[in-house]
């Protein structure tokens, strides 16, 4: 099979590195391999139907900060000079109005092509659109990477636990707020918090969305749509950030043997993201950049998983799960 | 609710058995049961039982016992309380936090409240404060839940709950 990279910064690379090693694995369990023949960031592109030779796609980058040699006045012109089976959604999120992530997906959809993606905005925001314009087409459009990165969630819910009824979900499905708040516990004031994880990198410069509860807001929403089969938007979403909490807040908390987490809550009526008082030792507790969530289901009671939210190698291996998830239905396995 | 009670049953035979019974009748769910051999008193053992009850069963109940010629000593209700705080934060004094259990209290009954209030932040105007409540009923929690939630976003106050 033949897979199109459509963005190539840290989620994107960290995606075809892992393609590039999973070769013998592809091979082993359809008898043929998953190239990458096209790859595209926010200036070039570069195309091979024959396959691109993934270290040369990352040397590149690396030196002359371009994927390719090509460049494109439009995205879909760079994705119609080569034929491909799967597209791979990993631009940068737009939560506004779902930015050039939206309109990749419906093209490549509309072209009757399978899509995985790492993007949230345009689940957050078009998310029955979209199903609806892959069911029209028979294409998969598939999304484990939007929610938790590495932890697994929207699988878990679809195919481990399918069948029961999902009562409730709620987790701490932003690590930057999690680190601040973390931080905040042992004294440090919110600003300087935030400005440590900034330059820890896990912070963007401009953190509105991590900190005013929209990129948690957005999480929830994919698994209202996706788990429960609500039909929200980002809009739905009852959002408070942390940006007000102080240190007497966390004070009091910890007076009282808690600590404050930002958690997202999902359920057939709630769609809520807001920080909540935690006991010390309860699975939401969780301290660092770890994201975790308590899934409430109808038999098993309370599952909990946890996993590294972010970062481009954890993303590519949910985006991995999504493309063998593709392949086994394509091919068989 | 849950229910402890001391009962004295005569040494006979199928007595014990003879004063669950009639918990059974009134739909109760026992939680456990001594035979307390060693307690006797005018010729009748000593039972401790502890069960679970619809309250508005518990009369129905005493008067199945009293049927069967047996005697309670005692009879004691355990309550399970629902427990839940809630921090608040923005430009709130003692008066505002005054006025929001007022409403609370006119809306549901609650078995305890406590609340703290921090010292001034320094670098704002904002105050803190930790409201712990003990109801006897969770759909209480949610009463109180959604009188803060309307009243602290009408305020422009930072509201956070439990889990």
């Amino acid at each position: 099979m033949k897979a199109f990279i459509c963005g190539f910064g840290t989620i994107g690379q960290s995606v075809a590195k892992v393609i590039a090693e999973k070769q013998e694995f592809f091979k082993d369990r359809y008898g043929e391999t998953l190239l990458v023949v096209g790859a595209l960031d926010s200036r070039s592109f570069a195309t091979d139907p024959n396959g691109l030779d993934v270290d040369v796609l990352l040397e590149r980058k690396k030196q002359k900060g371009t994927v390719g040699e090509q460049v494109y006045r439009e995205i879909k012109d760079a994705l119609d000079s080569v034929d491909f089976d799967i597209l791979i959604e990993v631009t940068a999120t737009d939560i506004n109005n779902g930015g050039v992530g939206l309109e990749n997906i419906k093209y490549a959809l509309k072209h009757d092509k399978d899509v995985v993606t790492a993007n949230k905005g345009p689940l957050a925001l078009r998310y029955k659109e979209l199903m609806t314009l892959a069911d029209e087409h028979n294409r998969y459009l598939l999304f484990e990477g939007t929610v938790g990165g590495a932890m697994p969630i929207i699988n878990l819910n679809k195919y481990d636990l399918a069948g029961q009824k999902i009562k409730s979900i709620r987790g701490i499905f932003n690590g930057t707020c999690n680190y601040i708040l973390t931080k905040m516990d042992s004294g440090q004031p919110f600003e300087q918090a935030l400005k440590e994880a900034q330059q820890q990198g896990y912070a963007e410069a401009d953190p509105t969305n991590d900190v005013e509860g929209y990129d948690s807001a957005c999480k929830v929403v994919i698994l209202a749509n996706s788990i429960f089969g609500r039909n929200v938007t980002f809009k739905d979403v009852d959002i408070t950030g942390i940006t007000t909490i102080n240190s007497d807040a966390i004070a009091l908390a910890k007076s009282n043997d808690m600590v404050i987490r930002l958690i997202g809550e999902v359920s057939a009526t709630k769609l809520e993201v807001a920080p909540r008082l935690i006991p010390r030792g309860h699975p939401l507790s969780l301290p660092g950049t770890l994201n975790t969530a308590e899934i409430v289901t109808e038999y098993a009671g309370p599952i909990t998983v946890s996993g590294i939210g972010a970062g481009g190698i954890e993303t590519a291996s949910a985006i991995l799960s999504d493309l063998i998830d593709i392949m086994d239905e394509r091919i068989g396995d | 609710m849950i229910v402890n009670a001391e009962l004295f049953v005569n040494d006979l035979p199928g007595q014990l058995i003879g004063s669950l019974e009639p918990i059974s009748m009134v739909e109760g769910n026992i939680l456990g049961v001594v035979h307390n051999r060693e307690k006797i008193i005018d010729h009748r053992i000593c039972v401790n039982v502890t069960f679970e009850v619809d309250d508005k069963r518990l009369e129905r109940l005493k008067e199945l016992w009293q049927a069967k010629d047996i005697v309670i000593s005692n009879l004691g209700s355990v309550h399970e309380t629902y427990n839940m705080d809630y921090i608040l934060i923005g430009d709130i004094n003692a008066a505002y936090i005054d006025s929001l259990l007022r409403k609370i209290s006119e809306a549901t009954t609650l078995d305890e409240i406590n609340v703290r209030h921090s010292s001034k932040s320094i670098k704002t105007a904002s105050h803190t404060s930790l409201i712990s409540v003990k109801a006897r009923y969770e759909e209480n929690l949610d009463k109180i839940d959604a009188i803060l939630r309307k009243e602290c976003k009408q305020a422009n106050v930072t509201y956070i709950r439990g889990v």
